[in-house]
C-alpha cells in the first residue's frame, strides 16, 4: 500500500512536545513490569514506557487503557507515582485504587501485558526558586503524586531545602501507603486515621491546622491531594492565610488532552465564576480558586 | 509487480476531499489538541467544534459518563463563539493542506444565518455543516431537527446566509429520519451527516442521582454503530445528496460498512478520545482494504452493498 512512507512511520525518535512531531505507536503502549495488589484494593503498577516520558514532571498523569477489551471503553486518568531513566526509556510507577469498574480490571492485568498509555499530560506543580519548606498534605491514595514530587524535591534538595513536610490521613493504618518511601526522600512524617489504628484520630486536615501558624508563609509552599470533603477543608483552613497553596484535582475525563472538554470544574476569578479543565489547565490549580459544590 | 495506490477522492457536491475520513465535531477541538498525534494532513477533512455567534461557556459538571460500550456527554455546546474562532484559532488551522469544515448552531432562526453570514468568505473555510440537535429557544425549547418544518427553516436560513456548502448534521432521535432528510434536501442542503448522538441516561445507583448534571447526555461510541449505519442505509435510499456516515466508528472495518451502505465519507468522533491516532489507522486501513480487494477508487465502494 502506499501510505507508509508518510506520517507515523517516519517520526521515531522526535520529542513529542516538539510542535509538530507525533508520537509512534510504540509510544502509545508500555510493557507492564508489575501490578501488585499493596495493600486492600490498592495496586502499585511497574511500566516500561517510553523516552516520551523522560520528561514528565510532578503533578502530571497519563490515560491507562488495557489493549484489546470492551471495557474499559475510555482510558483512566492516574497520577505517575515514580520516575526513573532506563537506558533510551523510563520506568514509571502508578499507584492506585482499584475503586471503580474501571480500575478494578486493569487491577487484574499482570506482567508482561500490554497497556495502551498517553501521557505524560496536564501541567505541573509550581516549584518556587525561594521554597524552604514543602508541606505536604495527603489523604488516601492522594499520597500517589505527592511521592513524585517529593522524589524530585529530594533529588533536587541542597543543605538550604526545602525542608519536607507530609501529613497524611487515610480510613485506617491499612490504607496508609507510601510513607516509607517519604521518609526515604528525608520527609518528617505526621499520621492520621479515621478510626486511629495509626497516627491521630481524626481528619488529617486537623493535624495541618495545628502547625498552620508555625509555617513561614513566603518560604513554604503547601502541596495537597486527596478526596474532594477534605479539600474542601483545606480550603477553608487556609482562606484567612497567605499561605500558597496547590491542589491536584481529579474528575472524570474522556480524552486526557483537552478535546472531549468533559473533566470540567468550576473556578473563581477576578471576573466572576469561569470554567476549567482538570485535563489541561490541571490538574494542579491554587487552591483557593477552586469552588466546592 | 508493484501495487498502485488506489484512488481515495471523494466529492460532496462541490467539496473535493483527499479520502474519505473526517473528524466529528465536538471530538477534534479546533485541530490543535491532535497535532501532537496525527498529521493533520493526511484528513480527508476536519470539522472543528460547533460555534456559535457568541462564546458558551458548557454546562456545569459533571458532563460525561462512560457507559458500556461508549459514553453519555452533556458538554453544552461550549465554544469560544465566532469571533474568536475566526481570530484566533482558524489562523492555525489554515497552514494544513485539508479541507475545514466549520460545525454552526444557534437557538434562534436568525442566530443560524448570523454565524454562516460571518463565516463565509472567510479565507480557509470549505464548507458549513449545521447542526440543528439545538433547542429552538423561541419554539418553547423544541429542537429544531426534530421538526421537518423547523429543519426546512434552519437550513434555508443558512443556504441564504453563505455561498459555502451546506452539510445539515441530522439528529437520531426521531421517529423518521428520512423525513427529516427530504425536507433538509428539499430547503437546499448540499449534504447531510448522520448520526449525531443518541439521547440516553444513566442513574448513580449509591447517591440515587443522575450521573450527569444535566441529567441526560448524548450517547456516543462503539455501542451506536449498528443504529447509524441502519439510518444511513435508510437515508441514503431517500435522498439524493451525499450522505455522511458518523456514529461509533473506531477503526476502518467499522468505517467502511458506512461507504458500503452509502456514504460518501465518513466523520470519526469518540475514538479520537480513546486513540488520538484512530483518523491515521482509519486512512491506512481503507487502502489496504482497496488493495486487497483490487478496488481502484474508493467510489466504486461506495453504496456497493448487495441485499439480494
Amino acid at each position: 500500500m502506499g501510505s507508509s512512507q508518510d506520517g507515523i512511520d517516519r517520526i521515531d525518535g522526535t520529542d513529542w512536545k516538539d510542535e509538530y512531531s507525533m508520537l509512534t505507536k510504540a509510544d502509545m503502549t508500555a510493557t507492564i513490569l508489575a501490578n501488585a495488589e499493596v495493600a486492600p484494593e490498592h495496586y502499585l503498577m511497574k511500566l516500561a514506557v517510553s523516552g516520551a516520558f523522560r520528561d514528565a514532571q510532578p503533578g502530571q498523569f497519563v490515560m491507562l487503557r488495557p489493549v484489546g477489551r470492551g471495557f474499559p471503553f475510555l482510558g483512566r486518568p492516574l497520577g505517575i507515582y515514580s520516575l526513573a531513566e532506563n537506558g533510551s526509556g523510563a520506568r514509571i510507577e502508578i499507584l492506585y485504587r482499584a475503586a471503580g469498574r474501571g480500575t478494578k480490571v486493569i487491577s487484574t492485568l499482570c506482567e508482561g501485558d500490554r497497556i495502551e498509555i498517553l501521557g505524560p499530560l496536564g501541567n505541573r506543580f509550581e516549584l518556587k526558586p525561594g521554597m524552604k519548606t514543602a508541606v505536604l498534605v495527603a489523604g488516601g491514595i492522594g499520597i500517589a503524586p505527592l511521592v513524585f514530587l517529593a522524589e524530585r524535591l529530594s533529588a533536587k534538595a541542597t543543605p538550604e531545602g526545602p525542608k519536607m513536610i507530609l501529613y497524611i490521613g487515610a480510613r485506617d493504618s491499612a490504607n496508609l501507603l507510601g510513607i516509607d518511601r517519604m521518609k526515604s526522600f528525608g520527609a518528617e512524617v505526621r499520621v492520621s486515621t479515621d478510626d486511629g489504628s495509626a497516627g491521630y484520630e481524626g481528619p488529617v486536615t486537623d493535624l495541618f491546622r495545628e502547625d498552620l501558624l508555625s509555617f513561614n508563609a513566603s518560604k513554604t509552599e503547601v502541596f495537597v491531594c486527596g478526596p474532594n470533603p477534605m479539600l474542601k477543608r483545606m480550603g477553608a483552613i487556609i482562606a484567612d492565610h497567605p499561605i500558597r497553596c496547590q491542589v491536584l484535582m481529579e474528575e472524570r475525563m474522556a480524552c486526557g488532552m483537552g478535546a472531549c472538554l468533559g473533566c470540567t470544574i468550576e473556578v473563581r476569578t477576578p471576573t466572576g465564576v469561569e470554567y476549567r479543565q482538570v485535563c489541561t489547565d490541571g490538574p494542579v490549580f491554587d487552591l483557593r480558586e477552586i469552588i466546592w459544590r | 509487480m508493484a501495487l498502485l495506490k488506489p484512488r481515495t477522492e471523494v466529492k460532496i457536491g462541490s467539496l473535493v476531499l483527499k479520502n474519505p475520513v473526517m473528524t466529528a465535531s465536538g471530538t477534534f477541538g479546533y485541530g490543535e489538541e491532535y497535532a501532537p498525534y496525527i498529521d493533520l494532513n493526511r484528513l480527508g477533512a476536519v470539522v472543528v467544534k460547533g460555534i456559535s455567534l457568541e462564546p458558551r461557556r458548557g454546562n456545569p459538571p459533571p458532563r460525561i459518563m462512560e457507559t458500556p460500550g461508549g459514553m453519555l456527554n452533556a458538554i453544552g455546546l461550549q465554544n469560544v463563539g465566532v469571533k474568536a474562532f475566526i481570530g484566533d484559532k482558524l489562523p492555525w488551522l489554515r497552514q494544513f493542506d485539508t479541507k475545514i469544515i466549520v460545525n454552526i448552531f444557534g437557538e434562534t432562526l436568525e442566530e443560524y444565518g448570523k454565524v454562516a453570514a460571518a463565516l463565509s468568505g472567510v479565507d480557509g473555510i470549505h464548507a458549513l455543516e449545521v447542526n440543528i440537535s439545538c433547542p429552538n429557544v423561541q419554539k418553547g425549547g423544541h429542537v429544531f431537527g426534530c421538526d421537518p418544518d423547523a429543519s426546512h427553516g434552519v437550513t434555508k436560513i443558512v443556504k441564504s446566509a453563505t455561498d459555502l456548502p451546506v452539510i445539515v448534521k441530522l439528529s437520531p432521535n426521531v421517529s423518521d429520519i428520512t423525513e427529516i432528510a427530504r425536507s433538509c434536501e428539499a430547503a437546499g442542503a448540499d449534504a447531510l451527516s448522520l448520526i449525531n448522538t443518541l439521547l440516553g441516561m444513566s442513574i448513580d445507583i449509591e447517591r440515587r442521582i443522575p450521573h450527569l448534571r444535566n441529567v441526560t447526555g448524548g450517547l456516543s461510541g462503539p455501542v451506536v454503530k449498528p443504529v447509524a449505519v441502519r439510518m444511513v442505509w435508510n437515508t441514503v435510499r431517500a435522498v439524493s445528496i451525499p450522505v455522511i456516515g458518523i456514529g461509533g466508528i473506531m477503526e476502518s472495518d467499522d468505517a467502511l460498512e458506512f461507504l458500503i451502505a452509502g456514504a460518501k465519507a465518513v466523520q470519526v468522533g469518540t475514538a479520537n478520545f480513546v486513540n488520538p491516532k484512530a483518523t491515521m489507522e482509519i486512512v491506512e486501513g481503507i487502502e489496504s482494504y482497496l488493495v486487497r480487494h483490487g478496488i481502484g477508487d474508493v467510489n466504486e465502494l461506495i453504496g456497493s452493498l448487495r441485499t439480494e
